[in-house]
């Protein structure tokens, strides 16, 4: 059975904070003496007015307010007196001081941090520190030795001095590399983990433009800031600067994790949403005003605010969630609960002073199992994103196969139609040609038998059944491919209209040379250029009383031209009857041309008539109609 | 040269062999060796009947013309084989010159155009028309430069030949493209009629290239 992430997530989570609890239980260091009391005086006040706090003593909550310098006289215990002059000696830890701090035996500095700094950025708080205490320093007598350590605070900061240890040194030391661990290496694991996953939900979110990715981005970069801020100790720049920089990416690595995981839950409206964003908004004011009044009041207020929407938020998120929809969800909301816990441990534990451990937090390992949480649910969430990419790729290739089906039926079809309609087409033009030639024929050759009753005209009904045959010769020359080829075309009709020139004893002039191929010129076409030219050859042998014509072609700028001139009568015979059709020939010699897309002319040639056809554009092909 | 015409009429039609006939008659010393009015009967007959001209009807009932030119061809190589067609369909003449014709007649022509034809493919002529001329050039590309089988050059178009086909294929007549090219009417027809020869060789070379195109060889 497979263990769902969220419970495997459950379990771990439950134990690490198990194991967290075990490890920073009380503290104790062997053989050191935890310092709960110290005499503090504030500057400008002198010994005798101190006034005895215990310790952790921070400034921002005492009744009156603490600013400037203070000192901390600390009593070293009689116990230490023996050790402290043997090797390898005594040494005080201070796990948290702030936010400048020094240590003076006898009058003599010994240790400090950031107290003779230069103005500007410096904060030794996150850091824990070890003062060996110098047996040349130290009076015979124990009791009138005198451990003071002086702090300056920073308004804006958590100043004063937490729970003092003083004890052998190897003791001391291995305390110390324990609360380095804690407080600065791991923040360091925290910051890289966080920028890590921060850069990739960035790349992911250029890629992808997915909000939720951008969501995490923004929060994981916000808390690379925070955290590295966390661990620097002296930075260029004023202390304002940072401080407000430090302070507002708190408030929006807040924010964004709070719209992430709201995201994530995919709920788009709601009121803590709404409180979220104005808080994000708001905070980058609120931090301003807080730097200009230096008032840590304010800041604290801020906080709670901020804290009671994100607990609010999650706690709403929960139960909108009604336990989680899917892994990543669920994910989410132990992982949550488990940095409200660490969250909730280190506020009873250093504020309110329950059992544990004072001097380490466990919110920076909670941040990290947060971040390693968000990873996942990162990567979940990018698999599923690809699976579902892979699968409508599929789809779209499943449908996109359909479509091409569909189109290649309906190409089919279509080409089906296209064809049936040619076919219809050519059957109509075939079967006018028929009818308007052959047909004509046969009934002329039939009118003329009946008419000539018992005497049969032999020669004339051979003649005219001669012409019919002509006429269907010529009607199947055009569906010859001929590509347009305007030589060939001519050449075929020589054929026909020859033998009538020569009983009429007219002289052919064979002029035709070989011209650009004619678009147009199809089987229909070919039709039409052979009716045209009939009607011209008609007209010559019976109206031109010519004795010569000549056929040409050549080119005329990006015109191919045909020309048929004869030396005959002129241009006047054209408005009598021609070959049987009335006054129409040059009607219909235009009608024709203009089918096949040419111009036609009809000229004076002195003496005779020139008819020429332009074909327009023609020459601009410059295909011979041989070579194609 | 006079050359005595021994005619073998292959048709179907018994008009067509009247026609034909009556045709011989006006021409003594020409006869008509046979007749067949078949595919199957033609091929027993025609071989052995002696003929120089056999004219071939391409719709005949029991088989295709062109196998039967193609055939005759083989059996009678000298002889010439004249198709007998009502229309000049170039397309369908080129398949049979192609097969082995060497010329060919329409049917409605008159006797005398009869005689002529015969005359003509006898004298080492043959017809051609302006569309069959084109079809052609189209048949004697110049072949692919690294075809492994290519027609020898002694069946490939000569410069002379290309000249009288593209003149033919632009509508002169014999007469006329032998003005043009300064040679006899008859050496004009003779080059059509070697045309016609190197036609069924080359469409031979054609269809082994296609086979070997396609791996078949």
């Amino acid at each position: 059975m497979r263990v769902p992430a969220w419970l495997w997530a459950a379990v771990l989570v439950s134990l690490m904070l198990l194991t967290m609890a075990l490890v920073t239980r009380v503290a104790s260091v062997e053989g050191a003496v935890p310092i709960t009391e110290a005499r503090v005086w504030q500057s400008g006040e002198s010994a005798e007015d101190a006034s005895t706090v215990s310790l952790p003593h921070s400034w921002d909550n005492s009744h009156r307010r603490w600013t400037g310098e203070a000192s901390y006289r600390i009593d070293l215990p009689a116990a230490l007196s023996e050790a402290a002059h043997a090797d390898p000696g005594v040494a005080l830890l201070l796990p948290r001081v702030g936010v400048h701090f020094r240590v003076l035996l006898n009058g003599h500095e010994i240790a400090g941090e950031g107290w003779h700094s230069n103005p500007g950025y410096s904060d030794a708080g996150t850091y824990a520190h070890v003062v060996p205490i110098l047996p040349g320093l130290l009076k015979p007598e124990w009791d009138r030795n005198e451990l003071v350590v002086q702090v300056r605070g920073e308004a804006l900061r958590i100043s004063g001095l937490s729970q003092v240890w003083l004890g052998p040194q190897d003791a001391i030391w291995q305390r110390h590399h324990w609360l380095h661990w804690w407080q600065v290496d791991l923040t360091w694991m925290v910051t890289s983990a966080a920028l890590l996953l921060g850069l990739l939900s960035l790349l992911i979110w250029g890629q992808t433009r997915e909000r939720l990715f951008g969501l995490l981005a923004g929060g994981l970069l916000v808390l690379v800031v925070r955290l590295f801020l966390s661990v620097q100790v002296q930075l260029p720049g004023p202390f304002a600067l940072w401080d407000f920089v430090h302070k507002l990416s708190f408030t929006w690595y807040c924010g964004f994790v709070y719209l992430f995981m709201w995201e994530l839950f995919d709920f788009r409206q709601g009121l803590f949403r709404k409180l979220v964003n104005a808080m994000m908004l708001v905070a980058p004011v609120w931090m301003l005003v807080l730097t200009l009044a230096e008032d840590y009041v304010l800041y604290r207020a801020w906080m709670t605010v901020v804290i009671g929407i994100c607990v609010m938020a999650l706690l709403g998120v929960i139960h909108r969630a009604r336990w989680g929809i899917d892994a990543s969800q669920r994910l989410m909301v132990v992982v949550g609960l488990a940095v409200m816990v660490t969250g909730l441990r280190d506020y009873l534990v250093v504020q309110l002073g329950f059992p544990g451990d004072i001097d380490i937090r466990w919110m920076t390992p909670g941040s990290l199992v947060l971040m390693f949480a968000m990873g996942w649910v990162l990567l979940h969430r990018s698999v599923l994103s690809l699976e579902q990419v892979g699968a409508l790729n599929a789809e779209l290739a499943q449908r996109v196969r359909e479509r091409e089906q569909e189109l290649q039926t309906m190409f089919d079809r279509l080409r089906s139609v296209e064809r049936q309609r040619i076919i219809e087409a050519e059957r109509r033009r075939l079967t006018r040609d028929m009818h308007d030639g052959l047909g004509s024929q046969l009934v002329q050759a039939l009118n003329l038998v009946r008419a000539s009753g018992e005497k049969v005209d032999s020669a004339a009904v051979a003649g005219m059944i001669g012409h019919a045959l002509e006429d269907l010769r010529m009607t199947l020359d055009s569906l010859e491919p001929m590509d347009g080829d305007l030589a060939t075309i001519l050449g075929t009709l020589r054929m026909r209209i020859a033998p009538a020139l020569e009983a009429a004893h007219i002289e052919l002039d064979w002029q035709v040379q070989e011209v650009p191929a004619v678009p147009g010129l199809e089987a229909r076409g070919v039709m039409h250029l052979f009716r045209c030219l009939q009607e011209v050859f008609a007209n010559v042998v019976k109206h031109a009383h010519a004795s010569r014509v000549t056929v040409s072609t050549y080119t005329e700028g990006d015109a191919v031209v045909l020309s048929v001139c004869d030396n005959g009568v002129g241009l006047g015979r054209w408005a009598a009857p021609v070959a049987g059709m009335g006054g129409r020939g040059i009607g219909n010699i235009r009608i024709r041309a203009a089918e096949i897309g040419a111009e036609v002319l009809f000229e004076p040639a002195r003496p005779g008539t020139c008819v020429r056809l332009k074909f327009r554009g023609a020459a601009e092909h410059q295909e011979n109609g041989f070579e194609d | 040269m006079h050359v005595e015409a021994r005619i073998y009429l292959i048709e179907d039609d018994p008009t067509i062999l009247s026609f034909v006939t009556q045709a011989l008659a006006g021409r003594p010393g020409w006869q008509l060796v046979g007749h067949a009015g078949s595919v199957v009967q033609a091929l027993q007959m025609a071989p052995v009947s002696g003929a120089n001209v056999f004219l071939v009807d391409l719709g005949l009932p029991d088989g295709r013309g062109e196998d039967l030119l193609r055939q005759l061809a083989r059996a009678c190589p000298d002889a010439e084989l004249l198709v007998f067609t009502v229309f000049g369909e170039e397309s369908r003449l080129l398949e049979a010159l192609q097969s082995g014709a060497t010329g060919y007649v329409l049917k409605g022509c008159t006797h005398d155009e009869l005689l002529s034809a015969i005359d003509q493919i006898l004298a080492g002529g043959a017809p051609i028309s302006p569309i069959l001329a084109r079809l052609l050039l189209r048949q004697f590309r110049p072949e692919v430069p690294n075809a492994s089988i290519t027609a020898s050059p002694e069946h490939q178009l000569s410069e002379r030949e290309t000249e009288v086909l593209k003149l033919v294929a632009q509508g002169y007549v014999n007469k006329e493209i032998a003005t043009r090219l300064s040679i006899s009417p008859a050496t004009v027809g003779t080059h059509i009629k070697n045309l016609y020869r190197k036609l069924s060789v080359h469409s031979r070379v054609q269809v082994l290239r296609a086979a070997q195109e396609r791996g078949l060889l």
